[in-house]
């Protein structure tokens, strides 16, 4: 990946920066869809003639990418597009050469990222660069299936994707809640914990049974924030984690997160290889999930409102694996969603991409095969479709829908994001003994330039 | 003889310069596609040098890549003495020993995480045989500082390279010399010493240098199975790559700099060191 982005970087070097180019049928192309000129059908015929669509998403999930290839592929070249895959390992890279290429001159037409599964920081980025096709997602056909009414709250996953304003620019595309899994072969019902001082007592007991995924990875970023909604010392939870860093100032974000950073220290020597002296943070969920697996820890966090019925049926997870309500009022709730980049070289065929990611049968067939809940709104379907999208939800293991749907939580502002990153490498990662609040802010200094 | 070297060096100048080029290039601060021209501005060396852990990461990269290259080395000096004689068997193992040479590190990381992890194969043999009752009391051998999972990958996949190479500079040696002096009643130490490990050093020194050199850089191997921060310089790099702020793209770029230069310092000290070694012995005199 790195050799890729030395020659493309080369390449924009060599090319002089000044000589912005566009496609003149694709810059006309954009312009009047977003305008709203264009019949639907004009649309899947300029797919068709550009004949394929370049999609970057994260490839680490074989069900996802068998779907991909067994379900998603047949059903565009039905309609005149090859689906060409391109299964990164960190939605990062494909930002990245969306910018490289943007910084080369590489206008709509040029490029080649036609579409990216994403959301949060990445998304801000590319809103924040001013590289995304435009406001597209309202005007599909298939986006009756999402509730845009902002009088809804129902609706605020669809408008604001970690706190940043959607504006239409992606499309939401597949839900999901930061769920944590016991192992009951090594947990007893009664031992296990519903808040972070049930987990540090836990983890007394049994020292080292437990890790989470380092920051800067999302999974480890999203137990952190769960962290800190819960030391909030105002009690107010997640509330003013929406706040924006312009918005909150660096002096009363250190304020938020100072219990809750002074915990996650008290818990490290706690956390796995802590009792011989070097904690140990997997690096990305697969690494995880392998320590789960083999008994190293006992209990395991991440994105997966039903990973442990796809898990367990493919042996990534023992039999013994059970969700559990944790932490009580703060499991991180949110969707991601599909973005076009503004110098998208199909972007017609991105949008027929983005439309049938959409569709019932998309979204029924993936919570069927690979298990990732609906990103399209249950009660904006047909009765018969929301029932067929009910029929193929994989099972719950010791919690009910119920429980888990009463202690929601949103994410984080994607602007906080980044600084508590800095903040988790600086203050735990290096063990800084600066006072706290100079960590921080030297973390929010590029944020707040 | 100019003509025959075109081509290759086409493609080191183009890609190879092209790319230490533009990596200075951005180390000095220039980096337009991310709205960043500052040329030359050294800040982004200063900020990476004075940098928590920074000399950590390179006293560990550069041990990691020295134990890694001298016990490679002890093994395969006499596995390589070895294989010129006869002796039964000597054909199954002439090809069991390169077996590594054709299984990609990344599999070699593989089968490291799948023996050597508290989880792994050796690890269950233990709670198998009663040793063990719970994985933490198996020693840690991977993600630790002391990279014993690292060091082993290495080792694993160049022992048989370094014996092909030593190997192939012993065939061709003359074998007089030292059929001599155990005539005139030398031991086997003394033939080695003074008269095989001449024969053999153009072979060490080029074997040694190219593992060095590859193990200074490999990212994956200390990336999966290192002991976290501080981390080996190529892993600290590619955190500076990820960062969701795109200034520290400047500093990874620095650090990449950083690598190339020490590499490329240590192996042309090594290179002068031969050269004294082979002035002393007389044998640079003579052919030049």
């Amino acid at each position: 990946m790195i050799r890729l982005a030395q020659v493309l970087l080369l390449s924009c070097l060599l090319m002089p920066a000044a000589l912005a180019q566009t496609d003149p049928a694709a810059s006309r192309f954009q312009a009047d869809f977003l305008d709203g000129k264009l019949a639907w059908d004009s649309v899947l015929e300029a797919a068709r003639v550009e004949g394929e669509v370049q999609f970057f998403y994260w490839g680490g999930d074989d069900n996802l990418n068998i779907w991909m290839d067994s379900i998603v592929a047949p059903a565009l070249a039905d309609l005149g597009i090859t689906l060409r895959a391109s299964r990164i390992t960190g939605t990062k890279d494909a930002v990245d050469l969306v910018l490289a290429e943007a910084g080369a001159g590489k206008g709509i037409g040029q490029g080649s990222v036609d579409a990216i599964w994403l959301n949060g920081e990445n998304f801000f980025t590319l809103k924040q660069q001013g590289q995304l096709f435009g406001s597209f997602a309202q005007a599909l056909p298939n986006s009756v299936h999402f509730e845009w009414d902002e009088a809804d709250p129902r609706s605020t996953l669809n408008l604001r994707d970690f706190g940043t304003p959607t504006q239409s620019m992606e499309l939401p595309w597949s839900g999901e809640q930061y769920v944590c899994v016991a192992n009951r072969a090594l947990m007893s019902t009664d031992q296990t914990p519903s808040d972070f001082a049930g987990l540090s007592a836990y983890l007394e007991a049994n020292p080292g049974k437990f890790t989470y995924v380092k920051p800067p990875h999302y999974l480890g970023n999203t137990f952190v924030q769960q962290v800190l909604y819960a030391f909030n010392p105002d009690g107010t939870g997640a509330a003013p984690f929406q706040n924006s860093i312009a918005e909150l100032g660096a002096d009363e974000l250190a304020r938020l997160i100072e219990p809750g950073f002074t915990y996650l220290r008290a818990l490290e020597p706690l956390l796995l290889g802590g009792p011989q002296g070097a904690t140990r943070y997997p690096e990305d969920g697969a690494a995880a999930d392998g320590l789960f697996r083999n008994s190293e820890i006992h209990l395991t966090c991440g994105f997966g409102l039903y990973a442990v019925a796809t898990k367990r049926a493919n042996g990534s997870y023992p039999d013994t694996a059970e969700e559990i309500v944790f932490p009580v009022g703060n499991m991180i709730k949110n969707k991601s969603y599909l973005a076009i980049p503004g110098n998208a070289p199909n972007p017609a065929a991105a949008l027929v991409l983005a439309n049938y990611m959409a569709s019932v049968d998309a979204q029924v067939t993936r919570l069927e095969l690979v298990g990732y809940p609906a990103g399209i709104d249950p009660w904006r379907l047909a009765p018969a479709d929301a029932a067929r999208l009910e029929a193929a939800a994989p099972p719950h293991f010791g919690i009910t829908p119920a429980e888990l749907d009463a202690n929601i939580a949103p994410d984080t502002n994607a602007s906080l994001v980044d600084v508590i990153e800095a903040v988790w490498l600086d203050y735990i990662e290096r063990g800084s003994d600066q006072p706290f609040a100079a960590i921080v802010a030297r973390a929010a200094a590029p944020a707040l330039q | 003889m100019v003509a025959a070297l075109l081509p290759l060096g086409g493609v080191l100048g183009l890609l190879l310069g092209g790319a230490v080029l533009l990596a200075l290039a951005q180390s000095l601060g220039l980096a337009p596609w991310y709205g960043i021209n500052t040329f030359p501005d050294f800040g982004y060396f200063a900020a990476l040098w004075s940098s928590d852990g920074f000399w950590q990461s390179v006293a560990l990269t550069l041990i990691y890549s020295v134990v890694a290259t001298l016990l490679a080395l002890l093994l395969a000096l006499p596995t390589a003495t070895l294989l010129v004689r006869r002796f039964p068997g000597r054909a199954l193992f002439g090809f069991l020993y390169r077996l590594p040479l054709v299984v990609p590190y990344g599999v070699g990381i593989a089968l490291a995480v799948l023996m050597m992890g508290n989880g792994g194969l050796l690890s269950r043999v233990a709670a198998t045989l009663g040793w063990i009752s719970d994985p933490a009391q198996f020693p840690r051998l991977l993600n630790t500082h002391a990279g014993w999972g690292v060091i082993a990958v290495y080792v694993w996949k160049q022992l048989p390279f370094m014996v092909v190479a030593i190997h192939a500079v012993l065939v061709a040696a003359d074998r007089e010399p030292a059929e001599a002096a155990h005539l005139l009643g030398a031991g086997r130490w003394a033939v080695f010493r003074h008269i095989t490990l001449p024969q053999i050093a153009p072979g060490i020194v080029s074997a040694t240098l190219i593992c060095f050199a590859f193990n200074m850089g490999a990212f994956e191997a200390p990336f999966i199975l290192g002991g976290g921060y501080p981390d080996t310089l190529p892993v600290l790099a590619w955190r500076y790559f990820n960062d969701a702020d795109y200034a520290l793209q400047l500093r990874g770029m620095a650090t990449v700099v950083s690598i190339a230069a020490l590499t490329g310092g240590l192996i042309l000290a090594w290179l002068l060191a031969y050269r004294a070694y082979e002035r002393r012995t007389g044998r640079l005199g003579h052919d030049r």
